[in-house]
């Protein structure tokens, strides 16, 4: 499994495409994480689910960064940030390669 | 010598900087925590962070405003967790409005003022820079400050790195 991290609209998926082009892609991470905590799954359940899904053959997991604001007003979101920032590094510490990409370029940082 | 570790929410740079300190053998390893708590949720971070560093050997040191003050040892290291917390305690916590300038002024010499008592300082600060909302001017002249202060600290660094997903890339 490899994962590619970066903003929202830098060009991760395009990216993801030219650089995985044999791969299954697993995209929009962080928003399928924010929907697992709305059905109350805890983050080892979210987590558990994204490993497995992505167990066999060659997969590619795309994710939003989305840390990297002021602290929201909002308890919900203050805890999805916390949960999938807490995933995504899980997720990149079992990840083969983790690509940053960043205005469409591509950084591979593991 | 003074180590920067910058990243988002979540980043993982706090444990990325508990890292760094681990790595070095200073007989004494400080860790300066700036966070105040004022409800249960701030506990909860608080507690998180001591289990987090449990067993790594750090003396804590609660230190919300005036790191200068702080008294360590000559051949330390410090690890300040984290500025942005820092400003908002000295930006908020005091009666009088301070400008950002002035705040950032402040803590850039508490910083070198701490940075000269010990041997090394390892600082920790946030992005907040890249949600792209408009806030309202309180929190736009935190955010000023804080970036100012990031922007000096980045100056006055040995080495800066940022975190993304628990890698450390060196800038």
């Amino acid at each position: 499994m490899n994962l590619v991290i970066g903003g929202s609209y830098q060009g991760k998926t395009e990216y993801a495409l030219n650089t995985f082009p044999k791969a299954r892609f697993f995209n929009q991470a962080h928003l399928f994480i924010k929907k697992r905590l709305s059905e109350d799954k805890t983050q080892e359940e979210i987590l558990a689910e994204i490993l497995e899904t992505t167990s066999e053959g060659q997969w590619v997991i795309i994710a939003d960064e989305i840390g990297n604001g002021v602290v929201p007003m909002d308890a919900n979101e203050r805890n999805w940030r916390d949960i999938a920032g807490q995933i995504l590094i899980e997720l990149a510490k079992e990840a083969t390669e983790v690509h940053r990409v960043v205005l469409g370029i591509g950084q591979r940082i593991k | 010598m003074i180590t920067l570790v910058y990243g988002g929410s979540g980043s993982g740079k706090s444990a990325f900087a508990e890292d760094l300190v681990c790595k070095t053998n200073y007989p004494n390893r400080y860790y300066l925590a700036t966070m105040k708590s004022f409800d249960e949720e701030a506990d909860r971070r608080i507690e998180k962070h001591r289990k987090q560093r449990e067993g790594m050997g750090f003396i804590t040191i609660e230190q919300p405003t005036d790191i200068a003050n702080t008294i360590v040892d000559a051949d330390s290291i410090v690890l300040l967790e984290c500025m942005s917390n820092l400003v908002a305690n000295e930006m908020f916590a005091v009666e009088r409005n301070v400008s950002f300038t002035e705040c950032a002024d402040k803590i850039i010499d508490d910083v070198i003022a701490l940075s000269k008592k010990a041997a090394a300082l390892v600082i920790v600060t946030n992005n907040i820079f890249e949600d792209g909302v408009s806030y309202d001017e309180g929190t736009k002249e935190y955010m000023r400050a804080l970036g100012l202060i990031n922007e000096r600290l980045a100056k006055l660094s040995n080495e800066v790195y940022e975190v993304v997903v628990g890698i450390g890339i060196k800038l």
